[in-house]
């Protein structure tokens, strides 16, 4: 069976050309994608600030919430069931300073150091900002915790009162050296110092993803304005027992999390480490559409093939082969030629994925220092996946060559009806019901708005897949009309128009729902920052942030009436037991007239320990104004604030609004994003950046528009794919048109004419696809009805589909009538 | 019956390429209007390639090939194309019908490509001759191979042509089915005044002819008139030997 298989392999080579490129493409997309998200889900942070510690015990990096449910069982049991949930936090919380006091104690303990870490903004005196490598922050702490690393000094001394000492990386960057000034802005406000020293760890010039600046210990909490130490360091004496030493530790510390080993990396300030959650979810959806779009495609490439070889199928079985073998022989050659394929697509998935990972690296969606890892069992699974698809394709569209009748199958034609309308519908029906349910059940304006649009475009586009052959018939009645031979043609074979024209649909639903959504919500988002800051007469802000009080001297200004500062930061509320992070701001208002334009739509703004919140954030809390409400800030304070006002212009912005001062003292970084001013402004000061969005909206359009660069690639290969395989066959069909009397001319705006029909069709399934999920994202994002959005971006999405399905139509055609000459002898 | 010629080949020389002998070797040969010429042959003869030579399907080396007059030999495509689908009609022992077209308009195919108007009632006309009327709407796929093959007699009749060439047309049929086609040639002779070029190697089918003209390495060897499939048979193994 394998050499009859490897025998047509062989002898079909160009046939089988079409399918081992799908299964070829389909594998990479599988292997970079799964090794973007193995690689995002086992990255190390690429350096331990605490190497030199041997147990750390951490402040709090998270917030937990533990529900208690009680379930009664019968026999009058209850049953407590117990679940905790967790939500990483942006800031991180600080230990009791006593604490080193009591580790200091402990056998084997030879030294206990109090770690703060916190963001500051360095620039030199001219104002240049003075970063880490890749852009990365720069982090303060004491003196003493250099010994965690250790960072031992290059040059200079040790910082006294008003002065510094900045690794090695940061003064070669900087130019800076001893004896330079160097302005360091924290929240507590703006101050120049002096650089005492320069000092480096081990190896190299400064950790990898955080430039550090060293104060006099007796200077952390007046600049970082911590309430205590975010971590401490414990240095074992030589010889050590270090997990009897955690041990003891964990006694002491009260709860808190004590790590060693690869763990005490995560006692560093989350904003030092490298970011790694929101690549999960941004590989995780390359996955998610490179594997819907390559399994698709696959499955319809292999159908294609296997249904145009119904002939030579039928024919091994009126020379003896049961329906079993054949089915066997399918089976057989697809797994030999998808295994064929995953070879060459392994080294193409690794090259795919570093490309990808480069990409996002440019737009800053992931951290420079993301490196993906070849992993062999993922580059294994993407293989196999591949195989499994291509294997349960050939075999399905096999089914009924296997199982009619041999002479019938001779006798029949492509023009066959399928076997199987009952199967179409149902699944057609299915998958729309799923779509249906998507759109209609899941919040579209939320978060998982983006997610959600394209799960349904994914169902509605399996629906029209599953129904093609149905669709396609009563499109081209209609469509094919006026085109003549090429319409008859087209009409009597609706399933290769089908088949060629839902790689069309894909290309166009996929790609023009997520950029019309994407380009939906950024012009909701622009529009809703232009109606905000609408009352500001001017906007103020600086590189990196202020501190608060440079705000207050800006709202002071003589002239000013009224001003908005504004905080960006993030905020964690519980719903239903299970911690979500949300995007907010600090707010500071001054003055008697707006500076800011929320919204309001009920309650009013202002007030201590009030808050404010979405409309979008109180549809799904249902909290009513004036009611108390615990949140959790930055650095894991729990807080129960009033909510005193709901807004509704929360784009590009945040979904709750909470005091500036809170804001400040409890995120690490605390600084003031931009100051909105109303009033009779001096000119100067009114050039002014866009607010900073506490979300972070311009790189994930930047992310979505990557995203559809990839699947725009993929599924265009597949347009082109799919019409080589449907041409090739019909190199019989062409010659016989030439010898009743077409001219090659002729015969091209044949293939011409069909492709027009094919696109015709592929766009209009593809725009019915598309307006029901972009419409119905639409008016769940502000009640407004819109199917096109942007007609610039519809048109030239339309305009690419179209001039590729031309050219992909016609072009095959022409390279077989010139390679075929005169079609004499058929 | 031989005072207009329709088709002549002059001294038509042909080699393909890398082959080691001649495929035509001055061959010079007329067919009469409403003649029914059988053109034999063993294998490899070049009776098949004298057809596409003289039907404008493939090219000679050197030598003339008249089409009604019209030098077709020297003709460049789209040209050669048109001329074809003017004068000529097909009928291949694979049928080559359009699966994806009915029979109706397989039979109106090359009118439609010549850009004429159909002549609808003439369509019909040739459908009934080959018994398919009423099939109109049936598409090849569903239809014997006598009935295809009649399908093909009949869009190679519907356009009126010149000349019909033939090659092999009985040749995928059972007996019945292949003199039920070859009665409808002869009677497209007789009673429409077509002219038909045959190429067969089954004496039974020559016997149909008016005429038959034996090939042998590329050369016309003999001509038979009024011939009989046991004097053809005779004529053959003689060629043969």
């Amino acid at each position: 069976m394998i050499r009859l298989a490897l025998g047509t392999l062989r002898r079909h080579r160009g046939a089988y050309a079409g399918t081992f490129l799908a299964a070829l493409l389909a594998v990479a997309l599988l292997a970079g994608g799964g090794l973007l998200l193995f690689s995002v889900l086992t990255a190390k942070p690429p350096a331990d600030r605490f190497a030199a510690a041997a147990v750390v015990v951490s402040g709090a990096r998270d917030v937990s919430v533990e529900t208690v449910t009680t379930k009664k069982k019968k026999e009058g049991k209850t049953k407590l069931k117990r679940k905790v949930k967790t939500e990483r936090l942006t800031g991180a919380g600080t230990l009791p300073a006593e604490l080193a006091g009591r580790l200091r104690g402990l056998p084997g303990v030879e030294r206990v150091v109090a770690d703060a870490a916190f963001p500051v903004q360095a620039a030199t005196r001219g104002g240049t900002p003075v970063r880490g490598a890749d852009d990365a922050p720069v982090i303060g702490h004491g003196w003493s915790s250099a010994a965690l690393t250790p960072y031992t000094l290059r040059d200079g001394r040790a910082p006294g009162d008003g002065e510094v000492v900045i690794d090695a990386d940061l003064a070669g960057r900087g130019r800076l050296a001893v004896g330079d000034p160097l302005v360091l802005t924290t929240r507590t406000g703006s101050r120049t110092v002096e650089i005492s020293g320069v000092a480096a760890p081990a190896g190299g010039d400064g950790l990898p993803a955080q430039g550090a600046v060293f104060l006099a210990d007796g200077e952390v909490a007046a600049v970082s304005g911590l309430a205590g130490p975010t971590a401490m360091g414990v240095l074992a004496a030589p010889g050590t027992d270090v997990p009897a030493l955690a041990a003891a530790v964990r006694e002491h510390a009260a709860g808190a999390p004590v790590l060693t080993d690869g763990d005490r990396v995560g006692a560093d300030l989350p904003g030092a480490l490298p970011d790694y959650i929101a690549p999960i979810s941004i590989f995780g959806f390359v996955l998610g559409i490179t594997a819907f779009a390559a399994v698709f495609v696959l499955t319809g490439t292999v159908t294609l093939s296997v249904r145009q070889r119904l002939r030579e199928l039928a024919l091994l079985r009126t020379i003896g082969a049961t329906p079993r073998r054949l089915r066997t022989l399918l089976g057989v050659e697809s797994v030999l030629l998808a295994a064929l394929a995953a070879l060459p697509a392994a080294p193409l998935g690794v090259f795919f994925a570093q490309v990808v990972a480069a990409r996002f690296q440019a737009l800053g969606v992931v951290p420079a220092q993301f490196t993906v890892a070849v992993s062999v069992p993922v580059l294994l699974a993407a293989g196999l996946a591949g195989i499994l698809v291509t294997f349960i394709a050939a075999r399905i569209a096999g089914r009924r060559a296997a199982r009619i009748a041999p002479t019938q199958a001779l006798t029949e034609t492509t023009t066959a009806p399928g076997g199987s309308r009952i199967v179409r519908t149902v699944v057609a029906l299915v998958t729309t019901a799923g779509a249906v349910a998507v759109l209609s059940f899941v919040p579209l304006g939320g978060p998982l708005g983006m997610g959600m649009s394209f799960v349904s475009s994914a169902l509605l586009l399996c629906a029209v897949a599953a129904a093609g052959p149905l669709l396609v018939r009563a499109l081209t009645a209609v469509l094919s009309r006026p085109f003549g031979l090429a319409g008859l043609i087209s009409r009597a074979e609706s399933r290769r128009v089908a088949a060629v024209a839902v790689p069309l649909v894909l290309m166009f639903a996929v790609n023009a729902t997520m950029l019309l959504n994407g380009s939906l919500l950024d012009r909701l988002a622009g529009q809703e920052q232009r109606e905000r800051t609408a009352p500001a007469t001017a906007l103020v802000g600086a590189p990196g942030g202020m501190p608060l009080d440079a705000a207050r001297q800006i709202a002071a200004q003589p002239g000013v009436t009224g001003a908005a500062a504004l905080l960006p930061t993030r905020v964690i509320a519980v719903k239903g037991g299970k911690p979500e992070d949300y995007p907010a701001q600090g707010l500071l208002s001054t003055g008697t007239t707006p500076a800011l334009d929320l919204g309001l739509s009920g309650g009013a703004l202002g007030g201590a320990s009030t808050f404010a919140a979405s409309s979008y954030v109180i549809g799904q809390y249902g909290w009513r104004i004036g009611e108390t409400v615990p949140l959790w800030l930055a650095d894991g304070t729990r807080v129960e604030l009033r909510l005193s006002a709901t807004y509704t212009r929360a784009r590009g912005f945040g979904e709750l609004v909470l005091p500036a001062e809170l804001v400040a003292a409890h995120d690490p970084k605390g600084l003031v994003a931009s100051v909105a001013l109303s009033g009779d402004v001096a000119g100067d000061s009114a050039t002014a950046p866009p607010v900073v969005a506490a979300g972070d909206k311009s790189e994930q359009q930047g992310a979505w528009e990557l995203m559809v660069a990839i699947s725009l690639g993929f599924t265009a290969i597949a347009v082109v794919n799919t019409f080589a395989i449907a041409t090739a066959a019909r190199r019989r069909e062409f010659a016989d048109l030439r010898l009743v009397g077409a001219t090659t001319g002729q015969v091209h705006r044949l293939a011409g004419r069909e492709a027009a029909i094919t696109v015709a069709v592929g766009l209009l399934l593809g725009a019915a696809v598309c307006g029901i999920v972009v419409g119905t994202f639409s008016v769940a994002q502000d009640g407004v009805l819109r199917l096109i959005v942007d007609p610039g971006t519809y048109a030239a999405m339309a305009g690419t589909v179209a001039l590729l399905g031309l050219a992909a139509g016609i072009l095959p055609a022409r390279l077989m009538l010139r390679r075929g000459g005169l079609p004499a002898q058929v | 019956m031989r005072d207009t010629v329709v088709v002549e080949v002059i001294d038509l020389m042909k080699r393909y390429p890398g082959a080691a002998v001649q495929a035509l070797d001055g061959v010079s040969v007329a067919f009469g209007a409403g003649s029914f010429t059988a053109v034999m042959g063993p294998s490899g003869s070049g009776k098949s390639t004298l057809l596409q030579c003289a039907a404008g399907l493939d090219r000679a080396d050197s030598g003339r090939v008249l089409l009604a007059g019209q030098e077709i030999g020297r003709l460049r495509e789209p040209k050669l194309t048109q001329a074809r689908r003017a004068r000529v009609g097909f009928v291949f022992q694979s049928y080559n019908l359009l699966d994806s077209l009915s029979v109706w308009h397989n039979v109106l195919l090359p009118q439609r490509l010549a850009g004429v108007r159909p002549d609808r009632r003439w369509a019909r006309e040739v459908l009934n001759r080959v018994g398919l009327a009423g099939r109109e709407n049936d598409h090849p796929g569903r239809l014997s191979g006598g009935q295809r093959q009649r399908v093909a007699l009949a869009r190679a009749l519907a356009a009126r042509p010149e000349v019909v060439f033939a090659d092999e047309p009985t040749g995928a049929l059972d007996l019945a089915s292949g003199r039920e086609v070859l009665t409808l040639l002869r009677e497209a002779v007789d009673d429409l005044g077509t002219t038909i070029v045959m190429v067969t190697h089954d004496p039974a089918a020559a016997a149909w002819a008016d005429r038959v003209v034996f090939l042998a390495d590329g050369r016309i060897v003999t001509e038979m008139h009024a011939p009989s499939a046991e004097k053809v048979a005779e004529q053959l193994t003689a060629v043969t030997r």
